[in-house]
Parts: C-alpha cells; sequence; structure tokens
C-alpha cells in the first residue's frame, strides 16, 4: 500500500467535500441538532401525568388525597369532573391519561376503618405512562393510607436501602445522550460513506479510479479517512453538547471514547462502502443503510429498550449489532467512568466489526474491479 | 450585428422555423447569451457551432422553455417562447448532450412512455414505434433494458423518442458526442432524413466535420453571434492567404513562426501548421529563412484552401479570442 | 392553466411504478422490509420489565433470606443472574454491565426480622439505563414491601384504610405492545414516503431525465401526481399489511373503524409526500437530500409521542409537536385500534392532519412547479 496514493484519494474526498458545503454543513450539524432536540426532548422521567378527578366525595379527606396526588410532582390535576361519563369521554379523547374516582363515602368509609377503595382508572392505550403512572399512585395512596395509621413511628418490617450508581436522580438524559452519541454515529457513518461510493459509480468516475494504478485498499482507506474525521469531530461536538449543555458528567477517559469511536466509525464507514460498492445506486444504498444501521441501532442497542427484555432470538441477533457494543463503552466511559478492563469485551466486539467492515469493503471493490 | 445579418438562404426566406430576436441571458453577472438574433428557415439543418462555454446550450434551452429569457425573444414555429409554450412543447422535439433516457426502462417502455406524453397512441403509436426501432436498427431488442444498449443505439432511441410526435422542428443539443465516427455517420444520415421529410433541426456541435453537414452555420463565441453563413461561403470569406507549413518540429515552429512579420496567426493543426499570412509572397521567404536560422527543416510550405476549423480560429480570433 | 390529463398522468405512473419494481434489489425494500421492522417494534420495543437480571448477595444465608430472594424472582420481573460470595463481585456485575440491579442482604437479617425491630436490605441500581432501572426499582420496592408486610401486622390495619383499586382501560394487562404496534404504522409509512420521494426529482435532475420530461407538454401538477400516486399505494398496501400482522400475529384488536383509519392515512400520506417532495425538490444532489430527509424524519419520530410522551417534554417541544403531523396521526391510530374511537371523538386530529397534509402539498406543488418552470 502506498500512502502517497492513500493521501492522494483522501485529498480529493476532502475537496470534493469542500465542493459541497451543504452537505458538510449537514454532516455537522445534523448531530449536533440532533443531540440538542434528542437531549431535550427524549426523557423517559414521567412527570405532570394528567389526571382528572371525579371527587363524589368532597370531604376534607378527599381533598386532601388529590392534594397529595398533585404534591407529588408526579401527576397534575388537569381537570375536575362532575359525572362518571366524563371520565369516559376524557379517556377515549386521550385528554388525560388516567382519572381518579373517589367514591362517596370515602371519608366516612376511613373514619370507620372498614376499607376505604379510591378508583383509578388508566389510559392503557398509553402503557408507557399508565404502567408509570399506576406505580407513583399506588405509592401515593399507600402512603397517605400509613399516614392514617394511629402508631406513627411503627416502622414497615423490611427496609429497603436503595443506592443508585451512576446516575444517582435516574435521570433518563444522563442515559440518552451517550446512547445518543452511538446512534448517530451509526446513521451518519454509513450514511456519508454508502452515498460517496455509490455516487462515483453512477457517475463512472469510479472506472477512472479503477483505471489508475490504485490499489482497492488505497481506496477504501483513502475514502475512508476524512470521514472518519469528520465522524470524530461529531463525536466530539456531541460530547461537548452533552456535557456542556446537559450535565452529562464524562467520568472516565476520553482517549479510550475516541479510540472506541475509530473502531466503530472505520466498521460502520466500511459497511456503507461495501453497500454502496454493492448495490451501485445512491437510492438503493442509502435506503440499504437505513435499515441496516439506523433502525437495529435504534432498537437492538439497548439505547433504550433493555435487550434483557427480549425474546432470545433478538437478543442473539443483538450481538451482531455493533452499536449494543459502542453504547456500552460510551455509557461505561461517561458515567461508570470505567476503563479498558471492564469495556474489554465490547472493544473487542467493536474490533472484530471494524475488520469485518473493512474486509467486506475491500471485498467488493476486488469483486469490481475484475 | 448588421454584417451578420448575412443573405439567408433560399429556404429560410420561405418563412422561418426558428425566429431569435435580441435573446440574452444573464447568470447573475455573467453574460451567457449576449443579444443573439437570427432566423432559421423551414426545413433547414441549422449548425450551432461554438466553443465550450460559447452559450449553445443556453440558447437551445431558451428555445424549448428550459430556461427563462432574461430579455429577448424568439418565435419557433410561428408560437412564442414566452407566451404559448404549452403549445409549443407539442412541437419541437430535444435531445440533450446528456443521454436522458431512463437506464432502468426496456426500449419498448421508453418509447411508450414518451409517445405517451406526446399524446401519441393507437395506431399512430405502433407505426411510429416500428419506424424507431428499425431507424435506431434496435428491432430486436425492444425488450432490453436501456442501459444495456451500445452509447450508438442509445443515440439514436433518444433521438428517435424525441420526434416521436413527429414535430416540425427538431433541437439537438450536442447530439453524437462521444459516439464513434462510423456511429456519427449514420445519426446524420438520419439527420438529412428528417430535414428531407421537412423537418427543421437545429444542431449544436464541436465536431468540425458535422458542420460541414449543416446547410447553415451560426459561430458563437462568448455569448455573441460571431458568424452566420453556409460552410461554403464561410471558408470562401477568408480574405487572407492560408499556408500549410511541414516541418520536422512542428511545436517549435509554432513558436517561432508566430512573432514573424506579416503572419497574423499560426496553429498546429494535425502535423501541420497553418500560417495565416497578409501576402502569400512576402510571407513565404520570411518564413524559410527564419525555420532555417533556426536549424529546421523545411519539408513543404504551400498555399491550401481553409477548411472550417482555420475560418472557426480566425473568426474567433477577430472576435477577441477564447475567454 | 389547462385542465391536467389523466393520460400523462398515468404514463408518468406507469413508469414510476416500472422502475420501483424493475430492480430486484429495491423490491424487498418496498414490502419485505416493513414487515421486518414490524417484527422488530414488535418484539424489540418492549418496555414491560420481565426476567430482568439481578445479582443477589446473601450475607445471612438463612432460610428467611433465602425466602426473600426466591419472592423476588417468583413474582417473575426478575431473575437471578448472579448469585455473588462477596461485596466486590456486585460491584463488578454492575460495571461490567451484567446486572441492572443487585440486591444485598446482611449478615443479620433474619435476627433483625425475628426481633421485631425491622430489618433492612440494601439495594444497587445501575442508573445508566434510567430507563428499566427505574422500572426494575419500583418493582423490586414493591416485592420487598409486600414481603416485609406480610410478615408484620401491619396488612391487616392497612387493609382497613384507602387502599387503590386500578383498572386500565383499553389494555388492562398494560401491554406495552398493544401501544407500540400500531404506531409502528405511523412510523413506517412516514419512512416509505420520504424514502420514495426525497429522491425522485433530484435524482432526475442529476441523470439529466428532467429535462427530457420538462420539454414534453406534462405539467409540473401531472409529474408530481404521476410520482406520488405509486408512492401513496405502496404506503397503503404497507398499512394493510402492517394491520394484518398486527391484528393477526401480535394480536392487537382493532376496535374502531377500518375506514376512519383508511381516512386518516390518505390525509397522513399528504404530508409524507409533501416533506418528501420538499426535500427532492431543494436539494441540489441526492446525498445532500439523503442528509436533510434524516432531518426531517428523526425529529418527526422523536416528537411524534412514539416512544417518548410529550407531556414530559419541555414546553417549547410540546408546541412543536402540534405542527408535527406524526403526532396526530399517532393518536388517531392508536385511538382506533384500542379505544374503538371514531371521527365524533377523533375530529381534532382529522382537522390538524387535513390542515398540515394540505398545505404542505400545495406549497411542495408551487415550489416543484417554480423549480422547474
Amino acid at each position: 500500500m502506498s500512502r502517497r496514493r492513500l493521501l492522494a484519494i483522501a485529498r480529493k474526498e476532502v475537496i470534493q467535500l469542500g465542493r459541497d458545503p451543504r452537505s458538510l454543513i449537514l454532516a455537522f450539524l445534523l448531530p449536533l441538532l440532533l443531540v440538542l432536540v434528542f437531549g431535550y426532548a427524549i426523557t423517559l422521567d414521567v412527570r405532570d401525568i394528567r389526571l382528572a378527578v371525579l371527587d363524589l366525595d368532597v370531604t376534607s379527606e378527599s381533598r386532601k388525597l388529590v392534594d397529595a396526588f398533585e404534591e407529588s410532582g408526579y401527576f397534575s390535576v388537569h381537570r375536575r369532573l362532575e359525572r362518571h361519563g366524563d371520565a369516559e369521554r376524557m379517556l377515549v379523547g386521550g385528554e388525560v391519561s388516567a382519572v381518579l374516582v373517589i367514591p362517596r363515602d370515602f371519608a366516612a368509609d376511613v373514619a370507620a376503618r372498614r376499607g376505604a377503595p379510591v378508583q383509578l382508572l388508566l389510559d392503557g392505550s398509553d402503557a408507557n405512562t399508565a404502567t408509570i403512572a399506576l406505580g407513583y399512585a399506588d405509592a401515593i395512596v399507600s402512603r397517605f393510607a400509613a399516614d392514617l395509621l394511629p402508631v406513627r413511628d411503627v416502622s414497615l418490617a423490611v427496609e429497603a436501602e436503595t443506592r443508585i450508581w451512576y446516575n444517582q436522580t435516574l435521570e433518563s438524559r444522563n442515559m440518552i445522550v451517550p446512547g445518543l452519541i452511538a446512534v448517530l454515529m451509526s446513521i451518519i457513518a454509513a450514511m456519508l460513506t454508502s452515498l460517496t461510493i455509490a455516487r462515483e459509480w453512477e457517475r463512472g468516475t469510479m472506472e477512472q479510479l479503477v483505471a489508475t494504478p490504485v490499489h482497492r485498499l488505497e481506496v477504501v482507506f483513502g475514502k475512508l479517512l476524512p470521514y472518519v474525521g469528520i465522524g470524530l469531530v461529531d463525536v466530539v461536538l456531541a460530547s461537548a453538547v452533552g456535557v456542556l449543555m446537559f450535565g452529562v458528567p464524562l467520568r472516565g477517559s476520553a482517549a479510550l471514547l475516541l479510540a472506541a469511536s475509530v473502531l466503530f466509525l472505520l466498521g460502520a464507514q466500511g459497511l456503507g462502502i461495501f453497500l454502496s460498492a454493492a448495490l451501485r445506486s445512491q437510492v438503493l444504498a442509502t435506503q440499504a443503510a437505513i435499515m441496516v444501521t439506523y433502525l437495529p441501532a435504534l432498537l437492538l442497542s439497548g439505547f433504550i429498550f433493555a435487550i434483557a427484555n427480549m425474546p432470545a432470538a433478538l437478543q442473539v441477533v443483538s450481538y451482531a449489532v455493533p452499536a449494543r457494543y459502542f453504547i456500552t463503552v460510551t455509557r461505561g466511559i461517561f458515567l461508570k467512568g470505567v476503563g479498558l478492563e471492564a469495556l474489554l469485551g465490547s472493544l473487542i466486539g467493536l474490533a472484530i466489526y471494524s475488520v469485518i467492515g473493512l474486509a467486506l469493503a475491500s471485498r467488493a471493490f476486488r469483486k469490481e474491479i475484475a | 450585428m448588421s454584417e451578420l445579418a448575412a443573405p439567408m438562404s433560399e429556404l429560410a426566406a420561405t418563412r422561418p422555423a426558428v425566429r431569435v430576436s435580441g435573446l440574452t441571458k444573464l447568470f447573475g453577472a455573467f453574460t451567457a447569451v449576449d443579444d443573439v438574433s437570427f432566423d432559421v428557415g423551414t426545413g433547414e439543418i441549422f449548425g450551432f457551432l461554438g466553443p465550450n462555454g460559447a452559450g449553445k446550450t443556453t440558447t437551445i434551452k431558451m428555445l424549448t422553455g428550459l430556461l427563462h429569457p432574461t430579455s429577448g425573444t424568439a418565435e419557433i414555429a410561428g408560437l412564442s417562447i414566452l407566451h404559448d409554450l404549452e403549445t409549443l412543447k407539442c412541437r419541437i422535439g430535444y435531445m440533450s448532450q446528456l443521454f436522458s433516457l431512463y437506464a432502468d426502462l426496456t426500449v419498448e417502455e421508453n418509447i411508450d412512455l414518451f409517445a405517451g406524453l406526446y399524446g401519441v397512441r393507437g395506431d399512430r403509436l405502433e407505426e411510429r414505434k416500428a419506424w424507431i426501432l428499425e431507424m435506431a436498427g434496435i428491432g430486436e431488442q425492444a425488450r432490453r433494458l436501456t442501459a444495456d444498449l451500445p452509447l450508438g443505439f442509445k443515440q439514436r432511441l433518444a433521438l428517435g423518442c424525441a420526434v416521436i410526435h413527429g414535430p416540425p422542428i427538431l433541437f439537438l443539443d450536442e447530439p453524437t458526442s462521444g459516439v464513434d465516427p462510423v456511429a456519427r455517420r449514420g445519426f446524420w444520415d438520419l439527420i438529412y432524413d428528417l430535414s428531407e421529410a421537412g423537418t427543421t433541426v437545429f444542431v449544436s456541435t464541436h465536431y468540425m466535420e458535422e458542420a460541414e453537414y449543416c446547410h447553415r452555420l451560426a459561430l458563437m463565441n462568448r455569448g455573441r453571434l460571431i458568424a452566420l453563413d453556409s460552410p461554403a461561403t464561410l471558408r470562401g470569406s477568408m480574405a487572407d492567404p492560408l499556408l500549410e507549413l511541414r516541418t520536422d518540429d512542428t511545436p517549435r515552429a509554432v513558436e517561432l513562426v508566430k512573432g514573424l512579420s506579416g503572419v497574423l496567426e499560426a496553429s498546429m493543426y494535425g502535423r501541420a501548421l497553418h500560417v495565416l499570412v497578409e501576402d502569400e509572397r512576402a510571407a513565404t521567404p520570411v518564413i524559410s529563412e527564419a525555420l532555417d536560422n533556426a536549424g529546421l527543416t523545411l519539408r513543404s510550405l504551400r498555399r491550401i484552401e481553409p477548411a472550417l476549423e482555420d475560418v472557426f480560429v480566425a473568426r474567433v480570433r477577430e472576435a477577441g479570442g477564447v475567454e | 392553466m389547462t385542465a391536467l390529463s389523466r393520460f400523462r398522468i398515468r404514463q408518468i405512473v406507469r413508469k414510476e411504478v416500472r422502475q420501483l419494481l424493475r430492480d430486484p434489489r429495491s423490491r424487498p425494500i418496498l414490502f419485505v422490509a416493513p414487515m421486518v421492522q414490524l417484527l422488530l417494534f414488535g418484539y424489540a420495543v418492549n418496555t414491560d420489565v420481565r426476567n430482568t437480571p439481578l445479582a443477589v448477595l446473601d450475607l445471612d444465608r438463612s432460610a428467611v433470606s433465602r425466602e426473600l430472594a426466591d419472592e423476588m424472582v417468583s413474582s417473575g420481573y426478575f431473575e437471578i443472574a448472579i448469585q455473588a460470595e462477596r461485596p466486590s463481585e456486585l460491584v463488578e456485575a454492575l460495571d461490567r454491565g451484567q446486572v441492572v440491579i443487585a440486591l444485598e442482604i446482611p449478615p443479620q437479617f433474619s435476627r433483625d426480622l425475628a426481633s421485631g425491630r425491622g430489618a433492612s436490605v440494601q439495594l444497587l441500581v445501575d442508573g445508566t439505563d434510567s430507563n428499566t432501572g427505574t422500572i426494575a426499582l419500583g418493582y423490586l420496592r414493591r416485592a420487598i414491601l409486600a414481603y416485609g408486610l406480610r410478615k408484620s401486622d401491619l396488612t391487616e390495619s392497612l387493609a382497613k384504610g384507602p387502599r387503590l383499586e386500578p383498572r386500565a382501560w383499553f389494555n388492562p394487562s398494560l401491554e406495552s405492545r398493544a401501544y407500540n404496534v400500531p404506531g409502528v404504522i405511523g412510523i413506517l409509512i412516514l419512512l416509505m414516503c420520504l424514502l420514495l420521494t426525497s429522491f425522485s426529482v433530484v435524482r432526475e435532475r442529476e441523470l439529466g431525465t428532467l429535462d427530457q420530461l420538462r420539454v414534453s407538454p406534462v405539467k409540473p401538477a401531472e409529474l408530481i401526481l404521476g410520482k406520488t400516486i405509486p408512492v401513496a399505494v405502496v404506503a397503503l398496501i404497507d398499512l394493510a399489511l402492517i394491520v394484518a400482522v398486527g391484528t393477526a400475529w401480535f394480536g392487537i384488536p382493532l376496535r374502531g373503524s377500518l375506514l376512519v383509519l383508511l381516512a386518516a392515512s390518505l390525509l397522513f400520506i399528504l404530508s409524507g409526500l409533501a416533506a418528501g417532495l420538499l426535500i427532492s425538490t431543494v436539494s441540489k444532489t441526492q446525498q445532500e437530500a439523503f442528509l436533510t430527509m434524516y432531518l426531517v424524519l428523526l425529529p418527526s419520530i422523536v416528537l411524534s409521542g412514539f416512544f417518548f410522551p410529550i407531556h414530559s417534554m419541555p414546553e417549547l417541544f410540546q408546541w412543536i409537536s402540534y405542527l408535527n403531523p406524526v403526532r396526530y396521526f399517532l393518536e388517531v391510530v392508536r385511538a382506533v385500534f384500542l379505544k374503538g374511537a371514531g371521527p365524533v371523538v377523533l375530529w381534532p386530529q382529522f382537522a390538524a392532519l387535513l390542515i398540515l397534509g394540505t398545505t404542505g402539498i400545495a406549497v411542495a406543488i408551487r415550489r416543484f412547479a417554480r423549480s422547474i418552470a
């Protein structure tokens, strides 16, 4: 392999990128914008669940219960209803996520200590919010009930002391931003390269390149270098936004993060080159790139949906999704501050991926040239 | 421009198929086409000649409605390109320098598509399709993907699709670029057939031998029209004598001859050198002496009839050269 | 402007369909890929926490402590992935991400419990996956609470006070799949519309075929219709496939009217096509079109309420989401599937889809006509 020829191709690629400033700007702007939007908009922390209250009792007891819901911060009382029919309308129309129904004799039942049920009607069509709302409501009512017990200092028989590591407040932003970096990189990387090669085939300039004494590995690396560079800048930008704007801690080594990023980018872009060389059409290459990178990275990487909860078959498949390893690494470095030792398995996964990506890319070229 | 309003050919005199007046196109501060006016006669093969960037393609794009002129107008078949574009589109055919049929459709599907867009259907469609397949020589390949055809066939097919609706006026923008000479010759036979059948053909090219095929030629340079006449008249219009010089080191000879007194222009022409002089008798000894002094062998030096290319080079020089 | 020619529109439609179906490599993208995605979404997008790996460090090693650990497993939410011997093993398991939650039972646990002074256990949670962490922690705490109540005499007295009787409508078992699968319809229709239209114009411009169409009598509106009708048909076929698989395979109930679903889909497709056409018109190269497509696609999904509850977002983003047709379409789809809602309830969403779709397509057609005139 000749370094001079490799650099010549890399230079050509950089020049072409420079000629197409709109794409270049997008390549930097896109991740930045997405980290911002996602960082702000994606929150799995359920707060301010819209609650409608149907208080048929209207006593100080029932009001205290409603206050308990409101003061919890998890619910906001959106509507106060008069009739049962209203409750149904609210839920079908999706105006509220839950309706709290306090029956007529609530205060009397409480006083008589004969059991005082209150109803919580949940909009099960949004199962996520409903599940979480149910958990909160359960806790609020239990607390309310315990406060009413005569002996206040009765401690519960088994106390659970909880210590949350890495992300003490369980803030979803801390989970999402490092994962997002991995997801964005898988998209951008495959996208940029899959387009450049397919474009050369469509315009016929690839034949020109093939006619020169360029080795296929030189083409592959020459094409990759500038895009790995762009990808690394994107990683740095996205990390900076995460740390500076969202206050996500970067506890581990930044160098290790960059090293892992290089491995990941090489693999993802090698794959992109393979796709575009194999399909030779920009449209097809991009469509394939979406199917192969974006969806698995979003769904099967553990970005949001825990892999442990998936059916066994999908769990096996997820081992083939490189974003899975990359997310383990980014979260590990950002939040856990762990080093090489704890992340070795994932790093090996990434290294295998990059080797496969590069091998596929150079193979695709050999076939085309022959 | 008055000296360029050259004597119109007989054909053009009958009824102009294309009448261009003051056509101008600016791209920002750049003037791509500068106040161009001319007429094209019905049934004429009208050649459009000029270096790259002279404004040929821009002019054709304005005439076919692909670009709006900045000022000026044109009438084609009596219809204004500014006001009657919709009707006009049915009267013209257009084939661009890019091969612009769908490579992922078969030959027949491409024909059907353009036939459909121009409203050609029924028996007429069958008739036209048969004609195109035969004309392009691809009868057996009607079901092949267009992408798999050799370039020459693609171009004939593109021509067929451009005239599927039998337009009275056909615009061809460098239709033969990239085609081998034999295929190019065949392509021109088709153009002649169309012209004989009464179609006006407006064709741009930068191949000199193609220019010779045209009834009349318009020379463009830097957005301006610098000459307009039949090839023969253009060739005869060169007042200054042209000498052909052969020597053993042509590149050196060019530099040497260029600076001599009485020499207007010297340019390479294959292995020979074409030298435009003020006066044949005066220049001949000056040239041979200069070559002698420089140690070059003079093989031959004789007066020749100018080719179109010489006229072209001379006219461009007179008009101030290429960019 | 003269009337549009149906004949010419048909020519363009036929050409587009041929081009779409010609390439054997692109065919799977039309119909197989959506299916694969549906299965992926159906199985992978699962926010129900089940069989969460749990690490247990039992320093008490008594019958009581084993009973506690067993109880956690029998809830179905957890399975013991690691039986640790030393505290350091818990740390390691969390560091390596083998478990998200760990339970440590101290040495004197059974003694404390028997003495009536109250015992305590320690829970260690990996907060990096805050989603699973939150849910798992909730379940584990509740399971421990229930265990503790049973071991004390509090159960009875608590039963005499206020208690919550939850009832989930539309989806009594609160399965997340019933929520997610209908949502996939919106995402996939959007994806198909964008993928198939974002390139259609810019590609022809790059290849030079656009000029050949422009010199022909075909009108911009005819060209747009010819290009979009096949995409709309593909989107509708995908819709039918997803509805069929969603109901038959995943058992999602379709309680409302298919007609309402179809009407909403048509309006929604308008928006998708408009976005795709606009991208294709303003882009100079296919690469640019592709990047712009992502710039549209990702925020549309994030701000749609597909994964992430809109009501928890900052106010600004909630406002932005009102401009997002995906948001309204998902509301309609979910309401039709699970709640059996009809136009009486859903008219605001329909109105929004109509407004966004028609203005979108009008702007797209104007921009397009201007760009090729």
